[in-house]
């Protein structure tokens, strides 16, 4: 546990600054007003953009008249499928995976519209208020072809079809298997099951979508700045979609206002945004209002799950059985595919636990909805809130402390590397050490008497666990979609000390929000040697490095993190190279740190900026070829990937009258092995958690059997605010994992475990009535119809 | 979501505001606290020709005792409800309420007169104006004239006033009560309620001597459930009082079924928070 | 109909003639003056990323007309502490990772200065309901709470 980690004699040695809750760098700016937002932006003379979107689920555009909106005052142009046809080629979300039908994405509806929301027209006009005022006098005529709303009626034989080409509205289908799940689970001593459902969701990061194209007459060229969590993939989709080279096509990510996945493909509106300052020759800004951006971001989950576990008699899990229909919306997105979510559900499903023989079959179905994508967790969410439902659901049926059973099932200390089910590969992690440190945290045993004194006063108290693990900073070896066009398994430091002195690390992350301007710059300050604050990381800028990709997967500290203690190494050498010439010592005799080379047990010493001076600008000080230019690139890839892994445990009440769920205590131990920063850790933690809580219980894309979304509002899409929230314990089982620094992802984990521990509570606190939990999120009213259904099959019997 | 246009006017007095209402021949509206026209002009699901802004009227920002009522001007802000002494102590379920309308920020600029011409079923203010029997003081091109609450309330957001008339003040009777309660559910706090139930009672040697009960989140307006407190006043007070009470609440409405709730959870809620409330107001020394 | 909008803004008298009367508040700070720390989340009045203070009081400059702020003293996020020298609220959201992302940031800390003056020994409850108008994604509200906490506390000291 972090808080009480002896201090090693090298901590005592040389301050260290991984490993300690450094105050974050980017917060100044951003608490002052100073951080630049891409709405924030302020390009010469820029034009706004306001789009139509489709008030249709399905039907074909016949006609589009725009003479009236045209004519408003302000608008300079307006654009349609028709004319921008000749000015990009559409991007394709490639995969080599069979049963997949690539959607291609084009920047504006043509021919026909597939949801509500999506962009049929766009204006363009002096300002957004004129903008606005241009699209209401639109006219669209539409021949309507048939809502699908739900994906079991998009499977039904005599289904309209969204995309004729694919001949189906099944766009992807897989199946993973191993061993025979049939004869295991016949042979079962206990079997378990469950339909579950995890319902539609919205990421809902709290800054919305945002794009400024920036035009350069000078030089033809084109700078996006996005709200992006992958500025990279972005610039290499735009520069072969609009046929601009690199040194011509810049994405920058500027200050980014959170993602949590649907800041993470890329979008029609940037291909749009691109497409329209170069053809207009103008600087051009479009922020999405709230109702577009819930209503045409990525969505998430709408994953129904019929499950089935069986235990021996020991209650050790054999086999598990799983299919999952998964409502992915109506277009496969770029780069991840729409096989992202579901195939992610059937690939983790077995979760941390030696279950024997599995079989996982999906099928991706596209539906009148904006596509899914990903969400913090992608696919872990639902997947562990099935098997921790089943967990629960077989201790119950075998008389199993639910903690218990998991001591049983989970990946010993002993038994990693070990190869689950579905095939995924889980390095050594604290599996049991995270469990067991959450059971003494949150005082387990205490809280099991503190329960049953509760329910003999009649209160609904509850106590959930749910143990999951996750791959993190994956490498090459594991593509998001076998085939992709693009490699999401490595990424670049590239680190240089200028004739000032001063270091500049430029990365192809993107952060918005982690902190990684903080937490890579604590690394290379360890691995360098450098002093932090002179230490200035360059991110989220596609112009950085050569090839980036972004931030995303809880990929940035294990990737970024790897790439930077690799080319702070390199540097080092060049740095101790210099150093051992001014200082007339041996190289191995340098030791550097805080921004100075010294010789060891001497107090003699250089200076970066003495270093610097030597290198570029006194060239009587060096012989030519000692003057190495003081910079490293280097591109890490951990070709695998490490896991990390937590366990969490909710306690909650339940009140009969309001059917609310209060959570009265909330414990994570979480391994995400040498930690960087605690500060930021906990609050990655915290800030999963709730999201997960959100949910647990309140949140859900509404959309009726028109495929109209009925929850576009903050009114009525429900995320929690400050009181909905507990305080949270969170506690640290650091186990070094096998990649460079010992680091392990974490972005996500939060909001994978809560989920699952509080749909645990919850059933536990009903377990008097018998209730089941199968769909998230509980709102009162499911609890309330739960109650009621358990009492009214209670009289029956009795009857 | 910006606001299609209009012409703005800012009148100093409340004849001027009347004046301008009547010269934009039923295309004005007008601007208080603008927390709930705000958003309906920015989802353009309004659209006045003339925005007729009343913030600069100050004769209409005041709490006042008048004998045995209370007056508060219709652009009295709901901060300026929330922490006023006089609302504490004459008016306490109102004051109890008041932390439950929006937020901070909202509470900061939405005003009373706002709040009931607004006429949402799930607010506070509308319920407490039926609950406290309050006569609102309206000013139209023909003059003043005095509407009582329960003819104010007509449909959800639907309110009896022409198009020319403003909210003046309005008048809220004080109880001479010794118990009461404000229960009230919502999602997420300062959300607008799923349910939500007021009392006051005053009880003498035979029990319940007088009592009061409004309801809203279950109908097109908020309800003064005048049975109950009829049936309230003849019966005793026993143990079973707050049972009673609360099926008696219960089966005197019949709530609609929403994106956010069924009717059938709506009525357990209420039932449920009717019965707190009574348990709290007998708790009440009497 | 175009209007003059003429206002104090963190103690600098600040005027924008030919404005459409319909400008939003948030808008008229963000794009007449250039003061983009003011963020835009919803436009509805739910986030609470917009909150400013109106002659010291939090409000919605999304659900405010830029005229309606004409003749008023409006302090926005810029008006309170610059990066060298935060002022205590600031200072205690950087010490407790009270922000992420840094988008409701802006709304949390004007909402927070509010509620330290009217409140000035709310509890955590209080301090949560104070908040309770302003969602955050990325923090999950602990260290947010933890911020402002501490800051009431030293200005209560301060001001002993
Ligand atoms: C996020 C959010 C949450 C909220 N939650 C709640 C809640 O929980 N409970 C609650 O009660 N309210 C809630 N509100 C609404 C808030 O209380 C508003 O302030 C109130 O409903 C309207 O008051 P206003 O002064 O802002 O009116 P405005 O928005 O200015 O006007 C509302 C309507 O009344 C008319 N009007 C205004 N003044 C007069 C007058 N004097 N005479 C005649 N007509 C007039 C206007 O023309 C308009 O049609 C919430 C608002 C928001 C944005
Ligand atoms: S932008 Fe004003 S409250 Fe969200
Ligand atoms: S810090 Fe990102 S929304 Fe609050």
């Amino acid at each position: 546990m972090s808080s009480d980690r002896l201090a090693q004699p090298a901590d005592v040695l040389r301050p260290r600054h991984v490993g300690a809750p450094i105050k974050r760098t980017e917060d100044p700016r951003l608490l002052t007003g100073r951080g630049e937002y891409t709405a924030d932006r302020k390009p010469d003379r820029a034009l706004h953009v306001a789009f139509r979107r489709s008030e249709q689920p399905h039907a074909k555009i016949i006609r589009i008249d725009t003479t009236a909106a045209s004519a408003t005052p302000g608008v300079v142009a307006v654009l349609t499928a028709d004319s921008i046809a000749g000015d990009f080629k559409p991007v394709i979300p490639f995969s080599r995976m069979s049963s997949y039908y690539a959607t291609p994405i084009m920047p504006l509806a043509s021919g026909k519209v597939r949801y509500v929301g999506e962009a049929v027209v766009a204006v363009i006009a002096t300002s957004r208020y004129l903008a606005e005022d241009a699209v209401e006098l639109i006219e669209i005529d539409y021949e309507p072809l048939g809502a699908i709303s739900r994906a079991g009626a998009a499977v039904a034989s005599d289904a309209p079809l969204l995309h004729e080409e694919a001949g189906t509205n099944v766009l992807i289908a897989r199946e993973f298997k191993k061993s025979d799940v049939d004869a295991d689970l016949s042979a079962a001593a206990v079997r378990v099951s469950g339909r579950f459902e995890m319902t539609r969701k919205a990421p809902l990061a709290m800054e919305p979508r945002s794009y400024t194209a920036e035009y350069d007459a000078r030089r033809s060229a084109l700078t996006l700045y996005t709200s992006s969590n992958i500025p990279g993939i972005v610039r290499d989709a735009l520069s072969e979609s609009l046929g601009i080279p690199g040194n011509r096509m810049r994405v920058v990510a500027p200050d980014v206002g959170g993602s949590f996945g649907s800041k993470g493909s890329l979008y029609p509106e940037e291909m749009l945004m691109c497409i329209a300052a170069r053809k207009l020759g103008r600087s051009l800004k479009w922020t999405a209002d709230r109702l577009e951006d819930v209503s045409s971001s990525s969505q998430a989950f709408a994953e129904i799950v019929d499950a089935e576990m069986g235990f021996d008699s020991n209650g050790v899990a054999i086999a598990l059985k799983a299919d999952v229909i998964g409502d992915i919306g109506a277009y496969s997105i770029y780069p991840w595919t729409c096989g992202l979510e579901p195939v992610q559900v059937v690939s983790f499903l077995p979760g941390p636990y030696k279950i024997g023989s599995y079989r996982g079959a999906v099928r991706g179905v596209a539906t009148c909805k904006p596509p899914t994508g990903p969400y913090r967790g992608v696919g872990r969410p639902i997947s562990t809130f099935v098997t921790e439902r089943l967990m629960d659901l077989g201790a119950k049926a075998l008389g199993l402390d639910p903690l218990e059973i998991r001591r049983r099932n989970l990946v010993r200390p002993n038994e990693f590397p070990y190869r689950i089910a579905s095939g995924i590969i889980w390095d050594k992690t604290g599996f049991i050490e995270c469990l067991e440190a959450a059971g003494q945290t949150a005082a387990y045993d205490r809280l099991r008497a503190q329960q049953t004194e509760a329910r003999k006063q009649g209160k609904l108290f509850g106590i959930g666990i749910a143990s999951y693990a996750e791959l993190t900073g994956i490498g090459s070896r594991i593509p998001a979609a076998p085939g992709m066009p693009i490699n999401t398994g490595s990424e670049t430091a590239k680190i240089s000390i200028d004739s000032t002195g001063a270091i500049t690390a430029a990365f192809g992350v993107a952060s918005h929000g982690q902190g990684l301007e903080t937490t890579l710059a604590q690394i290379i300050a360890d691995d360098l040697g450098a002093s932090f604050d002179d230490i200035r990381v360059v991110q989220g800028d596609s112009d950085a490095v050569p090839m980036s990709t972004g931030t995303y997967a809880s990929r940035s500290a294990v990737l970024g993190g790897g790439a930077a203690k690799h080319a702070s190494a390199l540097l080092q050498n060049k740095i101790k190279r210099v150093a051992s010439h001014l200082l007339e010592a041996n190289n191995d005799d340098i030791e550097v740190s805080g921004g100075k080379a010294m010789v060891s047990g001497t107090d003699r010493f250089v200076t970066f900026k003495q270093i610097a001076k030597a290198v570029y600008s006194d060239t009587r000080t060096l012989p030519v070829d000692a003057r190495e230019e003081l910079t490293a690139s280097y591109t890490y890839d951990p070709i695998n990937g490490t896991t990390a892994a937590a366990t969490h445990i909710a306690v909650v009440e339940i009140d009969p009258v309001t059917c609310f769920v209060h959570i009265l205590k909330y414990v994570v131990a979480e391994d995400c092995g040498q930690i960087i920063n605690p500060m930021i850790v906990d609050g990655q933690v915290h800030g999963g958690v709730a999201q997960g809580i959100g949910a647990a219980l309140f949140e859900e894309l509404v959309y009726d059997d028109d495929a109209q979304l009925l929850t576009a509002s903050l009114v009525d899409y429900v995320i929690p605010s400050a009181l909905e929230v507990p305080n949270m314990d969170v506690v640290h089982v650091e186990s070094q994992s096998a990649v460079a620094g010992g680091f392990r992802g974490m972005g996500e984990g939060g909001a994978i475990g809560a989920p699952a521990a509080i749909a645990n509570a919850i059933a536990d606190a009903l377990s008097p009535f018998g209730a089941d939990v199968s769909i998230l999120p509980m709102t009162p009213e499911r609890i309330f119809q739960l109650i009621k259904q358990s009492k009214s099959k209670a009289e029956e019997k009795s009857r | 979501m910006k606001p299609a246009g209009f012409d703005y006017v800012a009148p100093a007095t409340l004849d001027a505001a009347v004046e301008a209402l009547a010269a934009a021949n039923g295309e004005g509206k007008l601007l208080a606290g603008g927390q709930s026209l705000l958003p309906l002009l920015n989802f353009r699901m309004t659209r006045p020709a003339v925005l007729v802004d009343l913030n600069g009227i100050k004769e209409l920002s005041f709490i006042e005792k008048r004998g045995d009522h209370v007056a508060i001007g219709a652009l009295t802000r709901h901060r300026d409800i929330e922490h006023s002494p006089l609302i504490a102590s004459d008016l306490p379920v109102m004051s109890a309420a008041m932390r439950h309308v929006a937020h901070l920020a909202i509470r900061n600029r939405g005003t009373i007169g706002g709040s009931l011409s607004h006429a949402d079923p799930a607010a506070e203010l509308p319920m407490l104006a039926m609950f406290y029997d309050a006569r609102l003081a309206v000013q139209g091109p023909g003059g003043r004239r005095t509407i009582a609450a329960k003819d104010f309330f007509v449909d959800a957001l639907t309110n009896c006033l022409e198009p020319e008339d403003i909210v003046a003040e309005i008048e809220f009777p004080i109880l001479r009560h010794d118990g009461w309660a404000f229960e009230e559910a919502a999602k997420r706090f300062g959300d607008f309620a799923l349910a939500s139930v007021a009392l006051s009672i005053r009880r003498g040697a035979s029990g319940i001597e007088d009592a009061r009960v409004a309801v809203m989140g279950v109908a097109d307006t908020p309800l003064r459930l005048g049975d109950v407190e009829k049936r309230l006043v003849e019966s005793g007070i026993d143990g079973r009082i707050s049972d009673r009470f609360a099926e008696w609440v219960a089966s005197s409405v019949t709530p609609n079924s929403d994106l956010h709730a069924s009717g059938e959870y709506r009525k357990h809620l209420l039932a449920g928070l009717a019965k707190r409330a009574m348990t709290t107001a007998l708790a009440m020394k009497g | 109909m175009a209007v003059k909008v003429s206002v104090i803004v963190n103690g600098t008298r600040r005027e924008v003639a030919d404005l459409e009367p319909r400008l939003l508040l948030s808008d008229f700070l963000r794009d007449a003056l250039g003061l983009t720390g003011t963020h835009v989340g919803c436009e509805h009045g739910v986030c609470g990323a917009c909150t400013v203070l109106l002659n010291g009081d939090s409000v919605r400059s999304c659900l405010t007309l830029a005229v309606q702020a004409n003749g008023c003293e409006i302090t926005t996020v810029e008006g309170l502490g610059t990066p060298e020298t935060l002022n205590v609220l600031q200072t205690q959201f950087r010490e407790h990772h009270g922000l992420q992302c840094g988008f409701c940031t802006p709304g949390m800390l004007m909402t927070g200065e509010d509620l330290l003056r009217k409140y000035p020994f709310a509890t955590d409850e209080e301090i949560r309901e104070g908040l309770s108008g302003n969602l955050c994604r990325c923090t999950g509200y602990q260290n947010i709470v933890a911020a402002i906490r501490s800051a009431a506390a030293i200005r209560r000291e301060q001001t002993q």
